[in-house]
């Protein structure tokens, strides 16, 4: 079965006011060409897992997707807030599920093992425990008394992630293997994009079956979208974009002026190739390809 | 801002690294989270000078990474250079967090209280907020598992240092007294390290107790910029050591040349 299709055919496999966990940390790894066709699609009512997330959450809600987020930590880093993120969960427009990253990586797992729940000691005496009674239990051993907080099941509809290659059959290789949380989404989804760097030959997995990070029957679409992540890194072959964040939290101090920065920078060029040329094009990417430039 | 510390030949950015520096030992085993530029000095500080085996993992990924700069994230691959390995955060980093292997973590937050907990999601309701902050990411894991949790501000004022944070997102030393022990939580936070002063905490209540004034900064100074009531030490309360010649030139000639731990102040 050929798994590769069109970025467009890929985002068709996500519904309107499905749950969708987008892979990736904070400036890294984060599936920005899916992300960005989701936002073409006019998508709405989404709930978007990003556990440490930034630019592609951003992204969603500028596009008017977002119904609910569930993250950990939505930001720019050291390079700023994410503003529509900060402006439209201030404003009540876009609700907020607020749990931590070790609570969210529970219940992703608590799903992806099929238990009822998976214990951790993230979240004791904290307020965030208070924030999800229907999901969070603060419980005590019965045999050593120890505390801990029983996480229930993350039901995830579509996981969206970014990785170096795949075959037609979906396999996938994240090289190196660094997965961040991403692993703990796929397992957890029902349906998972994976976006990649390159569509190889089934023969270079078959030749290095131990280099294969997701197997087939994981992956339910594949897209070649190089540079996919942009304009978060893709570790080891490109950085991330600073002058695009620069750029993007800049054009968000004006609502007008951000309006015309998305249409013109990230949903108006008609495919990955237009959107890379309007955001520096030849030059950004040998910027940021640092490592084998 | 990043002010010249009166008397010393440093700033206080400098005079902030240097104490957190100062702090860490060769069984630390470290790592960092977002906007941590302080405690990365630090940590690549005290490997330079009187910690060579200290363990740092940056970003929470890159093992024993020794950067040539620190990049504009402390997020950003652009940290790794020259680790040792790249691990993967649910098998390998939480597993050594929670497993309690690492052992000293920094955090700070837009509100930190006398106990050390911290709040980096919301000022206001949390439901209605009058700024929503990007979330507390792991400090609610972290705050519950490492034993030596280390605190630090660039802006020790009022706003920041209040007397019941608006939403807590890290756990310090909680309601203070025993109540880390009760909920079966390793150690807790050890020192505060701000730009006026530092504080570490009384051993009864957890209250954040003074510990030594920045050159040049009264007891008035910290009270009038501290939102709660702080505890004094007995006796003279003393003035932050000095940095000396050698770690002021490894922060600024090898540790951070390009100065990216301004981006705090």
């Amino acid at each position: 079965m050929d798994k590769v299709t069109t970025i467009e055919e890929a985002a068709a496999l996500v519904p309107d006011g499905a749950t969708v966990a987008i892979g990736g940390l904070s400036m890294n790894s984060a599936p920005m060409a899916m992300v960005r066709e989701l936002v073409r699609q006019a998508k709405r009512d989404l709930t978007v897992v990003g556990i440490v997330a930034g630019m592609p959450v951003d992204w969603l809600i500028a596009g008017g997707c977002v119904k609910t987020v569930v993250s950990g930590l939505v930001s720019f880093e050291g390079l700023g807030l994410a503003p529509n993120f900060r402006a439209m969960v201030q404003a009540g427009t876009v609700g907020i599920e607020e749990y931590s990253e070790h609570l969210l990586i529970c219940r992703l797992q608590a799903q992806a093992y099929n238990l009822p729940f998976m214990p951790t000691k993230a979240g004791l005496g904290t307020d965030v425990l208070a924030l999800h009674p229907d999901t969070l239990r603060q419980e005590v051993d019965p045999t050593t008394g120890e505390h801990y907080v029983a996480c229930t099941r993350l039901p995830v509809d579509v996981a969206l992630v970014h990785a170096h290659a795949a075959d037609a059959r979906g396999n996938v290789r994240v090289e190196p293997k660094l997965l961040w949380m991403d692993s703990e989404i796929v397992n957890a989804a029902a349906v998972t994009i994976a976006t990649v760097e390159r569509v190889v030959p089934g023969r270079e997995f078959t030749d290095a079956p131990e280099r294969t990070t997701y197997p087939r029957f994981m992956i339910h679409a594949v897209v070649e979208a190089p540079y996919g992540a942009f304009p978060t890194s893709l570790f080891p072959n490109y950085g991330h974009r600073s002058a695009f964040f620069d750029d993007y939290s800049t054009a968000a101090r004006d609502p007008q002026t951000f309006k015309a920065f998305f249409a013109e920078r990230v949903t108006g060029p008609p495919t990955w190739r237009d959107f890379l040329d309007a955001n520096g094009g030849a030059g950004a990417l040998l910027d940021i390809a640092r490592r084998t430039a | 801002m990043t002010a010249p510390v009166p008397g010393y030949d440093c700033t206080v950015d400098e005079l902030m690294v240097v104490t957190f520096s100062r702090a860490m030992s060769n069984d630390t085993l470290a790592f960092n989270g977002a906007v941590s530029f302080i405690p990365v000095c630090g940590y690549l500080l005290a490997r330079r000078t009187h910690a060579p085996e200290l363990v740092w993992a940056a970003s929470s990924i890159a093992i024993d990474a020794d950067p040539a700069t620190i990049p504009e994230s402390t997020l950003s691959d652009g940290l790794w250079g020259g680790a040792s390995m790249l691990s993967n955060s649910p098998f390998d980093f939480w597993t050594y967090a929670q497993g309690a292997r690492y052992n000293t973590f920094a955090f700070r937050g837009a509100q930190m209280d006398a106990f050390g907990n911290v709040n980096n999601t919301v000022i206001g309701p949390y439901d209605a907020p009058k700024v929503r902050l990007p979330g507390g990411g792991g400090m609610a894991d972290l705050g519950a598992m490492i034993p030596r949790i280390f605190l630090w501000s660039s802006t020790h004022n009022a706003r920041t240092f209040v007397e019941r944070l608006d939403f807590r997102s890290g756990m310090g030393w909680g309601d203070g007294g025993d109540h880390r022990r009760r909920l079966g939580m390793p150690g807790g936070p050890q020192l505060c390290i701000t730009n006026l002063c530092v504080f570490d905490f009384e051993p009864v209540t957890k209250r954040m107790r003074l510990a030594s004034l920045h050159p040049g900064v009264s007891v008035e100074d910290v009270r009038a910029n501290t939102g709660f009531e702080i505890v004094m030490p007995a006796g003279e309360i003393p003035v932050t050591a000095a940095p000396t010649a050698d770690e002021l030139r490894i922060l600024r000639t090898e540790v951070d040349p390009t100065n990216a731990r301004h981006r705090e102040f």
